[in-house]
C-alpha cells in the first residue's frame, strides 16, 4: 500500500502564496459583501474586519510568517495605488489655486503639529512624537482611492482628498527622513551613517521616481496612444519600480509617490492616456486591505487608550483647521471643508509600512513607535473608512447607485 | 398670450458648455460648484444650471450689435475660465462631449429637472449634448410668425457654420453635427406648425395647451421657436462654437439674414419650405458646407456653402448698417476656405491620436483670451 501512495502529497499540506492569495480574496468578497449587506457598511471596511478574525490576534489562522510572505502582495498593490495617487498631484493646479496649495501645506503641517503637541502633552519623548505625529499626518492612501473607485465618487471633494492625501503622504515621508538622523544618534550609530542613511532614501526613492517616469514617458511616446498597451506599461513599470526599491532598500511608497507625481507633471507632450487601472487592481486592493486588517493589533488598545484617543481627536482637528479656514477662499462650497476635513482620516497600511521600515532598522524604538501609532491605526482603519463614505456620499459626489 | 415687443433684431446669446475634469478630460459633474462660486463675482449676463452636473449656460443680456455680444461673451468668458481653473475645471465649446458614457451624467439637483428626468427617463442624460440659442428681437407676434417661417429655409446655414459635434460616445459619426440627432429623440421637436399668424399659433398653442401636452413654450424643442415672454425668436439649431468669437459671429449673420428677410420681404412663407427641411437639416448635420440644399422657392438644388456665400454677399447692406460686416465676411472666408469646428476637432485627433487630447485642447482653446475663430 505504502509505495502505492507515492503521488499523494505529504501531510500536513503545504500551502503556498497562490494559495493563500486566493483565499484571502474569497474571504474578503465574502466579507466585503456581508459588511455592506448587513450593516451597510463600507466594502473595504468588511475587507478588513474579515483580516481582523483570521489575524494572529483573534482566530490565528494568518500569522506572522505568513504575512510577511505575503508582502509583495501589499507592496504591489499599495505601489499602484500610491503611484495613481502621485499621479493626482497636479502642481498646475497648486500654481492656479494658492489659497488651495496653501490649504494643502497647512493641512499637514496642522495635522503635524497637533499631534506633536498632543503627544508631548502626554509626557512622550519628543523624538517619538514627532515620528509619530509624521506617520499621523498621514491619510491612507489606499483607504481614499479604493473608495473613490468604488463609490465611482467625482467632484471637488474627491479631487481635494485626493490631492490632500497625496500631499501630505508626501509629507509623512520627507518628514520621517529627516528625523532618521536624530533616530539614527539617538541610537548611538556613527554620525556619517545618520547623515548617509536617510540622504540614500531620499535622494534613492526621488531618483529612481525620476528614473520610472522617463522611461514610461519615452515609451509611451514610442508605442503611441494605444490603451491597452499603455495599460500593460504602466502596470510593468510600476511593479518594477516596487521589484528595484525593494532590491535598493529604498521605501516603495516614497519611490512609487515620486513616480506618479513626476509621470503627471512631465509628461509635456501628453504621451500618456489617462489612467485607468482596471478591475484586476480590485483585486489587489481586497488582499491588501485583509491583510492590513490581520496586522491590526488592537491588544494595546487598553493601556493606551487615553494616548489614542487623543491622538485621533488632535490629528483630526491638526486637519481640519487650515481646511476650515481656506476652504471658501479655495472655491469650496458652503459645508465643503468640513465634509473634505472629514474624508481625510482614514490612516491605514501606510502607517504600518512606515513603522515596519523604522523597527527594521531599529527594533526598540520600532516597537515604542508602534505601541503608540498601531493603536490609533487600529481605530482609525475601521473609522476612516465610515468617514469618507459619509463625506463623499453627503458631498454628493458618490454615484447614486453606487 | 401676449407677445412682448422688443426692440426690432436686438440680440441675445444662450451658450451651454461642457465643463471637463483635469485628469482623464471626461466631463466632470461640479456645476454646482462652479455656478456658486460665479455667483460670488461679477459676471454680465447671467450663468445658469441645465438638465445634467456637467454643464452649465451662459446667457448674455440684451445687445444691440455683433460688437457689443462679443465684447460680452468675452468678459463672461473670462470669469468662467478664471474660475473653472480654480476649480481645476477646463470649459469646452463643441456640441457634444467626445468620449463621455452618457449613463454616467448626474441630473442637476434641482425640481425642475428631477421632473424632466422623470419625464423622458434616458433621454434626460442623453441631453447633454451643448447648444447655441440666438434670440432676434421682433417688434410682435406677426413678426416673429413670418420671421420663424421665412429663417428655416436657412437653418441649414446655421448648422453647418456652427458644426461642432463629429465625434460622440468616443466615435467619428461621419457627421459635422452628430448633437441634432439627440434633439429629434423628444416628442414635441421639429418646426411650428404652418401658421399664418400670431393669432392662429395663439390658437394653436391653446389647442395643445388644452390637451395637456404642453404647459408653455419651454416644452417646444423646436429649431426655430417664437419666445413671446422675451419677444424674441430663437434659432436653437447651432452646435455652441469652439470659440465664443465664433458664437458672436453667428449672431451678427442671423441679424444680418433677418434684417435682409424683413426689408426685402420677397419670400412668402411656404410650405413647401417644410416639406424638404428634414432632408437639408440632414445634409447639413451629415455634409456642413458640403451638404445639399433644396430651395422649394426657385425649385433649385444647391451645396449649402455655396448657398450661404449667395446670401452672405446678399445680405451686406444690411450688415453694413448694423456693424457687423466684419462677423458675415470671416465666416463667408471660412466658407470658401471649408474651415469648421468639426473639421478642426477632427485634424487634432489626427494630430494627437486620441480623444482626451482633443478634449484637452478644445478647453485650452475656449479658454484663451480673445481666441480667433480661425483655427
Amino acid at each position: 500500500m505504502r509505495d502505492l501512495a507515492w503521488f499523494l502529497p505529504a501531510w500536513p499540506l503545504a500551502f503556498g502564496d497562490v494559495a493563500l492569495f486566493g483565499a484571502l480574496l474569497l474571504a474578503g468578497l465574502l466579507g466585503g459583501e456581508l459588511a455592506s449587506r448587513i450593516v451597510a457598511l463600507p466594502r473595504v471596511t468588511g475587507y478588513v474586519l474579515v483580516g481582523v478574525l483570521f489575524g494572529p490576534h483573534a482566530l490565528g489562522l494568518v500569522q506572522a510568517p505568513l504575512l510577511t510572505g505575503a508582502r509583495v502582495f501589499v507592496d504591489l498593490a499599495l505601489g499602484l495605488i500610491v503611484f495613481e495617487l502621485g499621479h493626482r498631484l497636479d502642481f498646475a493646479w497648486l500654481a492656479r489655486n494658492r489659497w488651495l496649495a496653501l490649504a494643502a501645506a497647512g493641512e499637514s503641517l496642522g495635522c503635524f503639529f497637533a499631534i506633536y503637541a498632543g503627544m508631548l502633552y502626554f509626557d512622550q519623548p519628543p523624538l517619538l512624537s514627532a515620528c509619530a505625529a509624521a506617520i499621523g499626518t498621514a491619510t491612507s492612501p489606499a483607504v481614499v482611492t479604493v473608495l473613490a473607485h468604488e463609490l465611482r465618487a467625482s467632484g471637488q471633494i474627491t479631487e481635494r482628498m485626493l490631492l490632500f492625501t497625496a500631499v501630505n503622504c508626501t509629507f509623512a515621508y520627507v518628514a520621517l527622513m529627516l528625523f532618521m538622523p536624530l533616530v539614527h544618534l539617538q541610537n548611538e550609530t556613527s554620525g556619517r551613517s545618520a547623515i548617509l542613511h536617510p540622504l540614500y532614501l531620499l535622494t534613492g526613492s526621488a531618483l529612481l521616481g525620476l528614473a520610472g517616469s522617463l522611461l514610461l514617458l519615452f515609451i509611451a511616446k514610442w508605442i503611441g496612444k494605444r490603451e491597452d498597451r499603455q495599460f500593460i506599461l504602466l502596470v510593468a513599470l510600476v511593479v518594477l519600480v516596487v521589484g528595484v526599491a525593494r532590491a535598493l532598500n529604498l521605501p516603495v511608497v516614497a519611490a512609487l509617490l515620486t513616480f506618479g507625481m513626476l509621470v503627471r507633471n512631465l509628461d509635456n507632450e501628453h504621451a500618456l492616456l489617462p489612467l485607468r487601472f482596471g478591475d484586476a487592481s480590485q483585486l489587489l486592493f481586497v488582499v491588501l486591505f485583509v491583510l492590513t486588517g490581520a496586522s491590526l493589533d488592537f491588544s494595546g488598545l487598553e493601556t493606551v487608550a487615553a494616548v489614542t484617543a487623543v491622538f485621533v481627536v488632535v490629528r483630526f482637528l491638526g486637519k481640519a483647521l487650515s481646511i476650515l479656514a481656506l476652504g471658501r477662499l479655495s472655491g469650496l462650497r458652503a459645508g465643503g471643508a468640513g465634509l473634505l476635513s472629514l474624508s481625510l482620516l482614514p490612516m491605514s497600511g501606510l502607517a504600518v509600512v512606515m513603522i515596519n521600515d523604522t523597527a527594521a532598522i531599529y527594533p526598540r524604538f520600532g516597537a515604542e513607535l508602534a505601541a503608540v501609532v498601531l493603536s490609533a491605526v487600529a481605530v482609525l482603519e475601521l473609522l476612516g473608512p465610515l468617514a469618507t463614505q459619509f463625506a463623499l456620499k453627503h458631498a454628493g459626489e458618490a454615484h447614486p447607485e453606487a | 398670450m401676449e407677445f412682448a415687443r422688443s426692440k426690432s433684431l436686438s440680440l441675445g446669446i444662450e451658450l451651454e458648455l461642457q465643463l471637463v475634469r483635469a485628469h482623464d478630460r471626461d466631463l466632470a459633474h461640479e456645476a454646482g460648484d462652479l455656478i456658486e462660486r460665479l455667483a460670488k463675482i461679477e459676471v454680465p449676463g447671467a450663468v445658469k444650471p441645465e438638465v445634467t452636473l456637467s454643464m452649465i449656460e451662459l446667457n448674455s443680456s440684451v445687445q444691440e450689435d455683433f460688437t457689443g455680444a462679443l465684447a460680452e461673451l468675452e468678459a463672461q468668458r473670462a470669469a468662467v475660465a478664471e474660475s473653472a481653473g480654480l476649480l481645476n475645471l477646463g470649459v469646452c465649446g463643441g456640441g457634444a462631449h467626445p468620449f463621455h458614457d452618457w449613463a454616467e451624467r448626474r441630473v442637476y439637483p434641482a425640481e425642475r429637472f428631477k421632473a424632466v428626468m422623470q419625464r423622458y427617463g434616458y433621454l434626460a442624460k442623453q441631453f447633454t449634448v451643448f447648444g447655441q440659442h440666438i434670440h432676434l428681437g421682433c417688434t410682435g407676434g406677426d413678426e416673429a410668425v413670418y420671421l420663424t417661417h421665412v429663417l428655416t429655409r436657412y437653418l441649414p446655414h446655421f448648422i453647418a457654420l456652427s458644426a461642432a459635434s463629429p465625434f460622440y460616445q468616443g466615435e467619428d459619426t461621419q457627421f459635422q453635427s452628430s448633437r441634432l440627432t439627440s434633439v429629434s429623440a423628444f416628442p414635441l421637436s421639429g418646426h411650428m406648425p404652418f401658421v399664418a399668424d400670431w393669432a392662429a399659433f395663439v390658437e394653436y398653442f391653446e389647442t395643445m395647451r388644452g390637451y395637456g401636452i404642453v404647459e408653455g413654450m419651454k416644452d417646444f424643442y423646436w429649431d426655430i421657436r417664437p419666445k413671446p415672454e422675451y419677444g424674441t425668436i430663437e434659432i436653437r439649431v447651432c452646435d455652441t462654437p469652439l470659440t465664443v468669437r465664433r458664437a458672436a459671429l453667428l449672431a451678427g449673420y442671423a441679424q444680418a439674414l433677418a434684417a435682409w428677410l424683413l426689408e426685402e420681404r420677397r419670400l412668402a412663407p411656404s410650405r413647401a419650405v417644410y416639406q424638404v427641411n428634414a432632408f437639408n437639416r440632414f445634409e447639413a448635420c451629415r455634409y456642413g458646407y458640403l451638404g445639399q440644399l433644396v430651395d422649394p422657392h426657385s425649385r433649385s438644388k444647391k451645396a449649402i456653402g455655396e448657398d450661404i456665400l449667395d446670401t452672405a454677399a446678399a445680405v451686406m447692406p444690411q450688415a453694413a448698417r448694423l456693424g457687423c460686416v466684419e462677423a458675415v465676411r470671416e465666416l463667408a472666408d471660412d466658407v470658401q476656405l471649408g474651415r469648421s469646428d468639426a473639421g478642426w476637432l477632427r485634424a487634432r485627433l489626427t494630430a494627437t491620436g486620441s480623444l482626451a487630447d482633443v478634449v484637452r485642447e478644445s478647453a485650452a482653446r475656449w479658454s484663451e483670451p480673445g481666441a480667433s475663430a480661425r483655427l
